[in-house]
């Protein structure tokens, strides 16, 4: 059980702390060159491995799909047009990545449709605009405010029907606003910070999945 | 139920309608109207135009299906000024969707060049592609070691065989970064992993949003300056006296901007009548 | 027909099905989707499969065997598929998380930290300045959470607080533009002179088909938005 639990949990865990700590340490210190190149080897099993991770989410997701259509669950012809276009486009990337019916289907298909999905927020954000947006208090009023000159001063138009709106939203978006965004980094750098010391201490163990684990001995 | 009422509860489709309807108006019918260069964009041009001639510049190329028609003219200007200086420029992505627009994005700048400029792949510029897995890590094993992470360039050439790569092998043997972040959201991996560590100069791009984000680094001189959204590439594209696609996408914000405004404007003022009627 | 007008006329179509998810969910708007997810997955799967085969495969095959731990620790991530393996699934993620993590803290430190410390040291000589330094520290204070919100404490709080409302209204506005710029981004490819013909064809076509599904009830219709 000991063995168990060093094997399953507490190696992995060390294996974090110790690959963090060398990319820490060799930053700030000279290390002898047999670190530095270990480091470098490192690095570059990262690149392999968070790549075989980008495939394991191809994976993960077309399982889903496929036990949608076997157990014919909800809309599952819908899976079967995820599983055609992913045959497909997989066959071609594997003849190449360069292959110029693997580019067409991506620059016409994926890119456009992906494109379009990624724009209708425009609609729910104009939508809101007129629905939502109230000055209701002072803080509701600020963000509108600066909202509207931001966009006022962006739209060629705005600065011809208020000049003003140029220089005051240029000194919002360069002054106040970037104290407020330097907070805001200065804050998420000393996040990151105690996130590393949470995980590397162990304390943090969400990235291995424990919970998972869990659910599936009970 | 009042007019306010019923005007303020309209259908948001018909919302959406009137933006589609407010957007390719001026696409269909162009209205062009006088632009000023921002800050951001004057200061990123000035850099790029700084660069000694003959220099080796890093180019991270972040644009994707969606950003490529706001980011890509201005990538494409960008990439004719570099090959004009006779600089050395070497692409790589750290995003699989971005890598095609990379090479449209150079296939079109070569378009543009005058014959007297040499652009010889493999000697004046290189596409070395996309680093697996993505995110900072890559970029700090890219910027660390090309050769620890890379083996050939985008078209499979050995980088090894390459002219361009003879020599260089981290960030240190380059002049200057030009970071296309799209809207990734990487040009902080940019600072972090090349300006501050190697102290090599950059400059950016990103969308339109972005640009609040990054101010701190432009006031702080970490970023020299920032190419902001399609506005920004129409900036660019004046500045090198290189017209193209940004110009008209700039100006057909115009429409939709207004449409924005108005909805705010009549939505708080039915709001405040209402509220001075004790309604709300 | 060329290769170029073809693609325009094919991102048109997919567009309209896209676009289409505004009037309420329906099966032309969940067609695109799958469809754009599956070439997407395929289009990951293929160049990611490239990317390791470049740089592990043939560095193995070149006789760098070291490459065969990545190899082996990628295969490893197939653990993740079943509860009882989960383990095996920690060690990639162990070196992944790892290095990440002390990669991005090592330059946090100095860029972020103290490259905007520094940055904000200025000298009280001018309004800016001035805004910048108050700015900072108060939106900065604002994320201290370990103090109780009272007394000075809290209108420095409501201090930061007001400029991080500008900074988000500031990121609000330009957002808006973004979003529209995305919109243009679409609509110039889908008008090009070349196609825009076929554009209103196809949307008509959509409308019909769309308009018969809602009649027929067999396309539920979605009120109240």
């Amino acid at each position: 059980m000991m063995s168990d639990r060093l094997i399953k949990i507490q190696l992995p865990i060390i294996l974090t702390a110790i690959i963090g700590l060398l990319m820490i340490v060799e930053h700030f210190i000279p290390m002898p060159q047999t670190v530095t190149n270990a480091n470098v080897t490192i690095r570059s099993f990262n690149t392999i491995v968070s790549a075989g991770a980008l495939i394991l989410g191809v994976v993960i997701l077309s399982i889903s799909h496929l036990r949608t259509i076997m157990n014919r669950r909800g809309s599952w012809y819908y899976s079967i047009i995820y599983i055609v276009a992913l045959v497909i486009t997989a066959i071609f990337g594997f003849i190449s990545i360069r292959d110029e019916n693997f580019l067409f289907i991506y620059d016409n298909m994926t890119a456009p449709i992906g494109a379009a999905l990624y724009s209708l927020t425009a609609f729910y954000i104009t939508s809101a605009a007129y629905r939502v947006f109230r000055a209701r208090n002072w803080s509701a009023t600020t963000l509108l405010v600066s909202a509207f000159i931001v966009l006022a001063m962006l739209i060629p138009v705005g600065a011809i029907i208020l000049p003003p709106v140029v220089p005051i939203g240029e000194w919002l978006r360069s002054y106040p606003s970037s104290a407020g965004f330097r907070g805001m980094i200065v804050g998420t750098s000393l996040g990151i910070i105690g996130l590393g010391v949470r995980v590397f201490s162990g304390r943090q163990k969400e990235h291995l999945g424990l919970r998972v684990e869990k659910q599936g001995e009970s | 139920m009042s007019i306010i009422d019923r005007l303020l509860n309209i259908d948001s489709r018909i919302i959406y309608l009137l933006l589609f309807l407010a957007l390719a108006f001026p696409i269909l019918y162009p209205v062009v109207l006088p632009m000023e260069v921002q800050q951001y964009s004057l200061t990123a041009f000035e850099f790029v135009d700084d660069i000694p001639d003959g220099s080796y510049v890093l180019f991270d190329g972040g644009n994707t299906a969606a950003t490529y028609p706001q980011g890509g003219p201005g990538m494409i200007v960008n990439i004719v000024h570099l090959l004009r200086k006779n600089c050395k420029v070497v692409i790589f992505s750290t995003s699989v969707e971005c890598v095609p627009f990379n090479q449209q994005a150079i296939d079109d700048a070569l378009e543009k060049l005058s014959s007297d400029v040499s652009a010889e792949n493999g000697v004046n510029w290189v596409n070395l592609g996309y680093i697996g897995g993505g995110g900072e890590s890559a970029v700090a094993a890219f910027v660390n070691d090309i050769r620890s992470v890379l083996e050939a360039d985008y078209f499979g050439t050995p980088i090894n065989d390459l002219p361009i790569m003879e020599g260089v092998n981290d960030a240190s043997d380059f002049a200057a970064v030009m970071w296309w972040g799209g809207s990734q959201g990487s040009i902080p991996w940019g600072i972090r992993q090349i300006v501050e560590p190697f102290g090599v100069p950059m400059t950016g791009q990103c969308t339109t949003n972005e640009v609040p984000n990054y101010s701190p680094y432009i006031s702080s001189g970490q970023l020299q300056g920032l190419i902001g959204g399609v506005r920004g590439s129409a900036e660019y594209e004046y500045l090198l006296n290189l017209p193209g696609p940004a110009l008209g996408q700039a100006m057909a914000t115009n429409f939709g901007g207004l449409l924005w405004m108005i909805a705010v404007v009549l939505g708080n003022a039915f709001y405040l009548i209402k509220r001075a009627r004790g309604e709300e | 027909m060329n290769a170029e007008i073809l693609g325009l006329l094919v991102g048109s179509i997919v567009s309209i099905g896209a676009y289409s998810v505004l009037i309420g969910d329906n099966p032309i708007s969940r067609v695109t989707e799958h469809l754009y997810t599956g070439i997407l997955a395929g289009y990951i799967l293929t160049t990611n499969w490239d990317y390791i085969n470049r740089n592990a495969v043939s560095r193995l095959s070149q006789g760098n065997f070291i490459y065969i731990i990545p190899i082996i620790l990628s295969l490893m991530l197939l653990g993740r598929l079943t509860p009882k393996y989960i383990w095996i699934f920690r060690y990639p993620i162990a070196l992944t998380v790892g290095a990440g993590l002390g990669l991005a803290i090592r330059t946090t430190v100095v860029a972020d930290l103290l490259g905007q410390i520094k940055a904000t040291i200025l000298p009280l000589n001018s309004i800016n300045n001035i805004v910048m330094i108050i700015g900072t520290l108060t939106a900065i204070a604002y994320f201290l959470w370990s103090t109780k919100y009272e007394g000075t404490y809290a209108q420095v709080n409501k201090v930061g607080r007001f400029f991080l409302l500008i900074a988000f209204g500031v990121t609000y506005g330009q957002t808006v533009s973004f979003r529209f710029e995305l919109v243009i981004g679409r609509l110039v490819a889908m008008l090009d002179p070349r196609i825009a013909i076929y554009t209103y064809i196809f949307i008509a076509v959509a409308a019909i088909i769309l308009a018969i599904g809602y009649r027929t009830g067999k396309i539920p219709w979605y009120t109240g938005r």
